[in-house]
């Protein structure tokens, strides 16, 4: 198990690695040019020259990217050319409604997955409109299913807000704020989602344990609760932590449709301007959350059940 | 035949194996199923074939006002109606199916050549290379694609060739997995075997004795594949990395016309469901082509 967790963490820093050289290759690449953005276009050749060398960029490439590496260690993602701040202190700002709206996005995913899961084997009657439902919305674009949210929930029947985060300090006005971006996030993962925690289901029910469990006369919903629902959790597990990449992906874009002031309404005013620091910094920071949490969903599956260890 | 044998072994979770239809009923369904399995193959074709006609099938310039701004679906004999400034939508609505569909083919396409080629080389070889590709494919494999494709796009400058490059970019190991598991399936069996001792060369065993049994495995993930590939490049095109003003694409023509939502709602909706129709005919049709191939046993 030592080995197991020592190798799977071993695996984590060599991506994080890889994800930092492939942003550091593609920052060397991008059409931004951060010494233009620095001293601006009408600058002189001695201070391009002196920008340049207070930026390291007349230091070997290797160099660069230990100074590149030794900064992000400390938390110095750089500076963005557009808002002109520290792009760590940027993320902090805009991280946390992200964080909040995924999270949110997440139990959305996790309670549809069920109920699709669990009715698909019951086989009760909304269970074929429920399932169609799923379908066409796993298929449907991101924003498609925010701006069809906005029009049936906002627009036509005047349920809930079509953007913004709510009053500050009030809890419930905030939830209904938060409900539309988070279940047009959650359909896509919650019906991949789905699919395995329903086949993962159907293999325990043939289980021998299950046919005692019936045998001794236990009901029904006794028996998927106690029985079945628990063991079927792990292959859901590792799709509900690959789910999260779509999410993290996703987000950028819901965010957008809401006016949710997070990192994709920061994300989609960098792109316009070619802010790279920005945008790595971005993509830095929610690529290494997706990489950071399935090594851990990895780990916790190894606990759980040491067969996947092996 | 024994190659399909592997293929179908190769694509988990069939649906069917599990529910316990009565067999009597099964048979009496393959026929009508494998009709249907056909017509949603079909589906990939003529939606090919509408991307294809789509500057001759669109009623109007789709670049061009030829209307009144905002007239509804409908109205004015525009059928899905006109944008801000009068553009006809399903003129617009088309050539945007043509960009997205064409470019997520490519992707696919590109996956599968380059995939293959690790997968193949991988499987075959064995030994170290097999060890070295397969390391880079998971490197690759572990990282979220779409947000490496948004930095690679990002850096790159945005555009639709960018934007196809760096989806092409996430998108190959996916393919070099499946087709690696394949190959070492193969490598295992009898013929292959057979045709080494016969003295057959690696790479007389790579093309003709694995390769063609691969094939069928790649191909239904492939097709399985197109509808992720249009929902990432609308993704993209929606976050502004896709094509730049005038052109139509079914993610910017939404994200620039948001603004519009509450007082005409078809501005934005419109392009969307264009994305959402590509990505559900895509899923159909690949399921359609999943039916035919594993079904032969």
């Amino acid at each position: 198990m030592t080995t197991y967790v020592l190798r799977r963490l071993g695996a984590l820093a060599a991506l994080l690695v890889a994800l930092s050289g492939l942003l550091f290759v593609l920052r060397r690449s991008s059409s931004g040019d951060p010494v233009r953005a620095l001293v601006g276009a009408n600058a002189s050749q001695e201070a391009i020259a002196r920008a340049r060398a207070d930026l390291g960029l007349d230091q070997p490439l290797t160099v660069q990217y230990g100074h590149y590496l030794a900064g992000l260690v400390r938390g110095d993602l750089g500076t963005s050319y557009r808002t002109r701040r520290p792009v760590g202190e940027d993320i902090a700002a805009f991280g946390p409604p992200t964080l909040e709206l995924v999270a949110a996005a997440f139990v959305v995913a996790l309670v549809l997955a069920l109920l699709f899961a669990v009715s698909s084997i019951l086989r009760w009657p909304g269970a074929v409109v429920f399932r169609a439902v799923l379908q066409v919305g796993a298929a449907a674009p991101t924003f498609l299913l925010a701006i069809g949210g906005i029009v049936l929930f906002s627009a036509v029947l005047g349920w809930l807000p079509s953007g913004g985060r709510g009053t500050p300090g009030d809890p419930v006005d905030q939830a209904l704020h938060l409900l539309l971006p988070a279940l047009a996030l959650g359909i896509a993962p919650a019906l991949a989602l789905g699919r395995v925690l329903r086949s993962s289901l159907l293999t325990t029910l043939a289980a021998d344990h299950v046919r005692t469990a019936r045998a001794k006369g236990l009901g029904e919903a006794a028996t998927l609760r106690r029985h079945v629902l628990r063991n079927s959790a792990g292959p859901a597990l590792s799709m509900a932590g690959l789910q999260l990449g779509f999410m993290l992906a996703g987000v950028l874009v819901v965010e957008n449709v809401f006016t949710w002031n997070g990192l994709g309404s920061y994300l989609a005013s960098s792109i316009p301007v070619d802010d790279y620091p920005a945008i790595a910094g971005v993509t830095l920071v929610l690529g290494a959350t997706y990489v950071v949490v399935n090594a851990v969903v990895d780990v916790l599956q190894a606990l759980a059940d040491p067969r996947t260890s092996a | 035949m024994t190659s399909l044998t592997s293929s179908a072994a190769a694509v988990p979770q069939q649906r069917g194996l599990l529910t316990g239809r009565p067999v009597a009923g099964r048979a009496r369904r393959a026929v009508t199923d494998r009709r249907l399995a056909w017509a949603a193959a079909g589906l990939l074709a003529l939606v090919t074939l509408v991307a294809l006609l789509a500057p001759v099938l669109a009623p109007h310039d789709p670049l061009q006002p030829v209307g009144l701004p905002s007239s509804p679906p409908g109205a004015g004999g525009f059928l899905l109606g006109t944008d801000t400034i009068g553009r006809d939508l399903l003129s617009r609505t088309l050539l945007g199916i043509r960009t997205s569909w064409l470019a997520s083919l490519a992707v696919v396409a590109v996956g599968l050549l380059v995939g293959g080629t690790v997968g193949l080389a991988a499987g075959a070889l064995g030994g170290w290379v097999d060890g070295l590709l397969m390391r880079v494919t998971d490197l690759f494999l572990s990282l979220p694609a779409t947000l490496v494709a948004i930095a690679v796009v990002a850096a790159l400058g945005p555009g639709l060739f960018n934007t196809f490059l760096a989806i092409s970019l996430v998108w190959w190991p996916f393919y070099a997995r499946i087709v690696r598991g394949e190959v070492r399936a193969l490598a295992a069996r009898p013929h292959v075997e057979a045709a080494r001792l016969a003295g057959a060369g690696g790479v007389r065993i790579a093309l003709r004795h694995l390769l063609p049994g691969v094939v069928p495995s790649a191909v239904v993930t492939a097709s399985l594949d197109i509808g992720n590939v249009v929902l990432t490049l609308a993704s993209l095109s929606f976050l502004g990395l896709g094509q730049s003003a005038p052109a139509p694409e079914l993610g910017a023509d939404t994200a620039r016309t948001l603004a519009e939502l509450l007082q005409h709602w078809w501005i934005p909706v419109v392009p969307g469901l264009g994305a959402l129709a590509l990505s559900l005919a895509g899923n159909v049709g690949g399921d359609g082509v999943r039916a035919l191939l594993t079904r032969r046993r």
